[in-house]
């Protein structure tokens, strides 16, 4: 079958394999993590027809066909996408384990919603977890990007 | 100056891009994946363990087992108790009893199903206090009463100090089984090359994990290589020594290829817990808002094995008894094996179950005395010069400034209520943390013919920052720009030594060995530039990355050049070497006193138990800021991880199986649990020593959140997590007659 990721086509094989592990394992596409693997840390966020989905969660045969974003599809010409250019400047981050998941939804929610307010900042964002608790930083960086 | 600057972290671009490389995307020619295979059993002998259908499943390389282990196969901190794998006997459910080696994960999991192991299930006790029991079950024959420790604190005449109290208190506290779930689980890889092992692996502790391999595997310790990468969180978790036993002596069986091991979220359960504890605190106090006496007596469930137990159980001892000046101390601090996964290091080890007991009593002795909890904590809590229970003379001490401006940062008079079902209260916190007695710390600093500098240290760089700050300090000691300064490490054959990046003691001992490597390079260099200058050392000085007079200046680059030296190299170090009585406690038990404290507002919805945490304000004491924003992290991090032991972390148990072993069913922290404000600060003073701050606003959480529930609504919660159920039942019993 065939995936589309960040905007180039790949040959994979399909089976009952997760999009995160074909991801990795196959594209090598290393910044997609696996955090509690049952769809609950939202580490594993990629973006499939601009929507975010956990990839532990998701079968690579149901994204096939779908343009599907991973945290290496988000920057243009070596530059920072805006969102990661605010996670950085506002320190959004300790671990990093996390991030790519947060970057990703963040983008979802600019999307759907140019201009969030902190609590559907809070809402929005509610399903990925950050164990060091860089939870202030966090808001602190989607409010500059909506800007952006 | 490059100490006291935000500057962003060293790999700020790599960890917005997803492209730091954690252990899980550790790749090397030929790996194979490993598979742990665990006890089922919570405690039984061995029977069997037959290997030979699973030995035929195409793609398996090899399986180890019990009889694979040679003479050493047995490690633990100071008791050896625990095997590589299974000999004879397992003792918790998720016990490893094998492990296998294969080409693929399919079929390392089909060999998994066709091990076949026969128990003989013995009797099993899960309770620390019921395994202090006459009669319990035994876990290890040498230790009949179950307690593999029992540490002492004893400090004046209790029975004269408790008679001269107006009032004596009792209250048992509780701390459930909790685990520290990081999202990076553990792993481990290692490859075998002659009789030179290399291991890979997310661990706080490099140095002590090749030092308990080399003895495990007979070979020396220089034989042995550790690499470290960035940590995806840690927490005390990845502290001590984990899978590394059973993933060197799995590759030993592999003809060569290395193999890897990535844990499951399950097994993580099983891997490392947060110590369940049972504190009994007896305090007497006289009418005059002083204390006369307190007994502390505190059971850690430790599980089967003692682990780092016999490290921790004696900081737990001193870190029980609070900030407080009382005359008469007695602590029984005793580590109990119980058939349940080994217990370990859990951020705010020790002190977070500790706190929990003596900050919660703090407002239950201020309430029924009518004294105002604040005024009370004020009046008692110690400053410097004043002695602590272990007779040691306190220095640098700012709990009074901690508690004051966490406080402070509330507005004037409480919140108003809502609405008649919603009740707001306020609540304290504050605690008192030993850091590690006995460690050292080396760092060796390169400097280059370009004036760049290079730090080799084997601080793990874990989310904290350490390497960012380490860079900064590295920065601010040969006084040159951040930006020429690189960090490398660890590597253990490459980088210097250190004991652990644990207990908040990095900043401080790792910290000062870059000062003293910084110190020693700086007279370096001022000698080499003498000559050059035609000026005697004594009249130099070197700053701004140059060596200089008021009349001529060299830069640090070419005074190597000008000496034909590609660069210069200079070892600094740090230790400390501290004792305590074994059976009295008396002595110095830490270099430095950890200090923090919360404020906590809360609203308790009367007719659901729910909790609001409206406002919470913490503060540490610092020292010195090396990063203000990583600075800021810490502090915040720490009330965000506290607020699940405080409000949602249990692991839930049925016969000693962990029932809720995944982030679906053992709730963290998320975004929604922050508090709708939520303000931290750091206390500097004016001596200006380097401190860690990695945990000191933690502890103060839970018992800071219990103290403000009993303020809005007058029911006192004295076993964690504090839930609305367990709030709601309080309320409900209140109204019985």
């Amino acid at each position: 079958m065939i995936l589309i990721v960040n905007g180039g086509s790949y040959q994979v094989q399909g089976g009952a394999r997760t999009l995160l592990e074909v991801l990795r394992d196959d594209l090598g596409l290393m910044g997609t993590k696996e955090g509690c693997g049952v769809g609950m840390c939202g580490a594993c966020t990629v973006l499939v027809d601009g929507r975010p989905f956990s990839s532990c969660h998701l079968l690579a045969a149901q994204a096939a066909g779908k343009e599907i974003v991973t945290i290496e599809g988000l920057q243009r010409n070596g530059n920072l996408h805006p969102v990661q250019q605010a996670f950085l400047e506002h320190g959004a981050f300790q671990c990093a384990y996390c991030t790519p998941g947060f970057v990703l939804m963040t983008v979802a929610l600019l999307a759907e919603n140019p201009s969030p307010e902190d609590d559907e900042i809070r809402e929005y964002l509610s399903g990925n977890l950050c164990r060091c608790g860089s939870y202030q930083n966090i808001v602190e960086a989607v409010k500059a990007a909506r800007r952006k | 100056m490059a100490i006291g600057r935000s500057v962003p972290m060293l790999d700020a671009p790599a960890r917005v891009t997803g492209t730091v490389d954690y252990m899980i995307n550790l790749r090397l020619p030929d790996m194979l994946v490993g598979k742990v295979v665990r006890s089922q059993s919570p405690h039984a002998k061995l029977l069997k363990v037959d290997v030979s259908q699973a030995l035929h499943v195409p793609g398996v390389v090899a399986i180890l087992t019990g009889p694979d282990l040679g003479a050493n196969a047995l490690y633990g901190a100071s008791i050896k108790d625990q095997a590589v794998v299974a000999l004879d006997r397992v003792r918790y459910v998720g016990e490893p009893i094998a492990a296998i080696a294969a080409e693929s994960m399919d079929a390392a999991e089909e060999a998994a199903m066709l091990l076949d192991i026969e128990y003989e299930e013995l009797p099993a006790v899960f309770d620390a206090l019921e395994a202090v029991q006459t009669g319990a079950p035994i876990l290890h024959e040498k230790y009949t009463d179950n307690i593999f420790i029992h540490s002492k604190l004893r400090h004046s005449d209790m029975e004269t100090a408790f008679a001269e109290a107006d009032e004596i208190f009792e209250d048992v506290f509780t701390s459930p089984l909790a685990q520290q779930s990081s999202l990076e689980p553990h792993v481990t890889a290692a490859r075998w090359e002659g009789d030179h092992l290399t291991v890979w692996t997310g661990s706080q502790a490099p140095f002590m994990v090749r030092r308990v391999l080399s003895e495990i595997l007979g070979i020396p310790q220089e034989s042995v290589r550790i690499i470290v990468p960035p940590l995806g969180g840690a927490y005390g978790g990845k502290g001590h020594i984990r899978i590394e036993p059973l993933v060197a002596v799995m590759a030993r069986k592999t003809g060569g290829r290395p193999v890897k091991f990535v844990l499951s979220r399950a097994e993580e359960f099983v891997t490392v817990t947060k110590h369940a504890a049972s504190i009994t605190l007896k305090t007497g106090v006289k009418r005059d808002g002083t204390f006369t006496a307190r007994q502390v007596t505190i059971y850690w469930n430790g599980g089967a094995y003692a682990d780092a137990s016999p490290l921790l159980v004696p900081q737990g001892m001193v870190r029980s008894v609070g900030p407080y000046r009382i005359p008469a101390v007695r602590v029984d601090s005793y580590g109990i094996y119980t058939n349940l996964p080994p217990a370990g290091a859990y951020r705010g080890a020790m002190s977070s179950q500790a706190t929990w007991a003596y900050e919660s009593q703090m407002d239950i002795i201020a309430r029924r005395m009518g004294w105002d909890p604040l005024e009370f904590r004020l009046k008692n809590l110690y400053v410097s010069g004043d002695r602590f229970a272990t007779g040691e003379t306190l220095h640098d001490v700012h709990f009074i400034e901690c508690l004051q401006a966490a406080a402070g940062a509330m507005p004037a008079g409480p919140s108003p209520e809502v609405n008649k079902e919603k009740k707001v209260g306020r609540g304290y916190g504050v605690m008192m943390k030993s850091t590690v007695s006995t460690s050292k710390s080396q760092a060796r600093v390169k400097l280059d013919d370009s004036g760049v500098a290079t730090l080799f240290t084997s601080t793990v760089e874990m989310g904290q920052g350490a390497h960012t700050a380490m860079a900064q300090i590295t920065a601010g000691a040969l006084d040159i720009p951040f930006e020429q300064v690189r960090v490398v490490g660890p590597d253990t054959s490459v980088t210097p030594f250190d004991s652990t990046t644990s207990a908040s003691r990095s900043t401080n001992m790792m910290g000062n060995a870059v000062l003293a490597a910084g110190a020693a390079m700086k007279r370096r260099l001022i000698d080499l530039a003498g000559p050059l200058l035609e000026i005697p050392g004594e009249e130099l000085r070197a700053e701004g990355g140059r060596v200089l007079t008021k009349d001529a200046s060299i830069s640090y680059a070419d005074i190597l050049k000008r000496n034909g030296l590609p660069s210069l190299e200079e070892l600094g170090e740090y230790s400390t070497a501290l004792t305590m009585d074994p059976e009295t406690g008396q002595g110095i038990s830490t270099p430095h006193w950890h200090q923090g404290a919360g404020a906590a507002e809360v609203e308790v919805d009367t007719e659901t138990g729910k909790i609001t945490i409206l406002r919470y304000a913490a503060a540490s004491f610092a020292g010195r800021v090396v990063n203000p924003r990583l600075a800021q992290l810490q502090n915040d991090g720490n009330v965000i991880f506290g607020l699940g032991p405080a409000l949602m972390e249990e692991m839930a148990l049925d016969g000693g199986q962990v029932t809720n072993p995944n982030l679906a069913d053992y709730p963290i922290p998320s975004i929604r649990d922050v508090p709708l404000e939520l303000i931290s600060v750091c206390i500097e003073s004016e001596e200006g020593e380097l401190h860690g701050i990695g945990e000191m606003t933690l502890p103060p959480v839970a018992p800071a959140i219990a103290n403000a529930v009993e303020d809005a609504v007058g029911v006192r919660i004295k076993d964690l997590p504090i839930t609305a159920e367990k709030v709601l039942h309080a309320l409900q019993e209140r109204l019985k007659p």
